[in-house]
């Protein structure tokens, strides 16, 4: 049971990484055009997403056991990246949204521009914690390296 | 020592592991929370009945009591274009408020939170700006107006409910547009998220009441100032 559900949620938080990052650019970009700004300026708020893909893309690619099985960290990154697309979503569709209404551009990005620190905390502690989690690896390693022996 | 170490960092991993799924896990339910809140809806009927009833009373007062003078027929002593002037202004400030823009906020059975604001500022837009600052400051600002008796003894009450009805929908409004900010929840806030759109609505509709005794205090006087001249 514990296997299915981890494997539902590894394989369930690059789909919604995918996601989020999309409709979190997709919203960026356009509050960049409204005021007339340039791309570079939003570069630094996807540098956790950037952080935390590369760590995916290890973590897939060295194939990190202590990661790919760990309910609890897979549990939360579906967590935080099910949040940002819920806000995202919120700020397209919400139609109670009084500022939404009032401005008229289709997207709340007053709402969304308040949620942008709580997106960097999630995602920086994601990349933090994976990074911890890839030394218990190696601790592991060790382990059944001098158990072998 | 690099055992205690790595486990350590295992340790610490978890914690921060913890501490952001806490927090996604808030932010995910306060979203579905304040989403909730903000698709609240109020139902109105019963309020919007005894408003409206009482609006049209004031309407058929205002009008009883500019009709009492007609140019072609009055044969008084007071400055004509005085008078004109008065009527016209009222019968202006009549013509906004029976206007569909605001009259539709009478049919409402239920509102949510963007009627609410809707409502704020069409009565800022229609009631205040239209009628009270471009017809009845002008009544006041009109030196023919100013000739005929006893206005100088009115002209200080009508300014300061002028300018307390003209800064009375800030508070309002502005309370409405912070609504699609959550922040965290305190009770304050959450008192405030539940009333907001009724609160906002019977604030509005209690200034726009006001409003409307205003023009009926100005239409009194100009009535026994007409018959009485």
């Amino acid at each position: 049971m514990k296997k299915i559900f981890n494997g539902l949620f590894y394989g369930l938080k690059f789909l919604l990484f995918v996601v989020a990052f999309g409709l979190t650019l997709f919203i960026l970009i356009r509050m960049n055009m409204r005021l007339n700004k340039d791309f570079t300026s939003i570069i630094s708020e996807f540098i956790p997403f950037v952080i935390l893909l590369i760590l995916f893309i290890v973590n897939l690619l060295f194939k990190q056991k202590n990661i790919s099985k760990n309910l609890f960290y897979n549990l939360t990154c579906c967590l935080v990246l099910s949040t940002i697309i819920v806000v995202a979503l919120r700020s397209l569709l919400d139609t109670n949204m009084v500022l939404n209404e009032k401005y008229g551009y289709g997207v709340d990005f007053n709402f969304f521009d308040n949620f942008i620190p709580y997106i960097k905390i999630m995602l920086y502690g994601l990349s933090i914690a994976d990074i911890l989690f890839m030394f218990r690896e190696k601790d592991n390693d060790k382990i059944k390296d001098e158990k072998k022996v | 020592m690099k055992k205690i170490l790595l486990e350590y960092a295992s340790m610490l991993a978890f914690t921060v592991t913890g501490l952001i799924f806490g927090l996604s896990f808030f932010l995910l339910f306060i979203n579905f929370y304040h989403m909730e809140e903000l698709a609240e809806t109020v139902d109105i009927a019963s309020y919007n009945d005894t408003n409206k009833a009482s609006i049209e009373a004031k309407i058929n007062q205002i009008k009883n009591n500019i009709s009492v003078y007609e140019q072609s027929n009055y044969r008084g002593s007071l400055n004509i274009y005085g008078l004109n002037t008065v009527k016209s202004r009222l019968e202006n400030c009549i013509e906004i408020i029976e206007s569909d823009d605001m009259m539709k906020y009478f049919d409402l059975d239920q509102i949510g939170i963007n009627d609410s604001y809707n409502f704020t500022i069409d009565f800022r837009n229609r009631i205040l700006n239209d009628c009270l600052v471009m017809q009845v400051t002008s009544i006041i600002n009109t030196d023919t107006v100013e000739s005929l008796p006893n206005f100088s003894l009115i002209k200080p009450y009508i300014q300061i409910d002028l300018n307390n009805l003209l800064n009375s929908y800030n508070y309002v409004q502005n309370n409405i547009e912070n609504s699609d900010h959550y922040y965290f929840t305190t009770e304050t806030n959450k008192t405030n998220f539940f009333d907001l759109t009724e609160d906002s609505y019977t604030e509005t509709m209690n200034n726009y009441q006001s409003a409307l005794d205003l023009l009926v205090e100005i239409s009194n006087w100009y009535r026994y100032t007409v018959i009485g001249g």
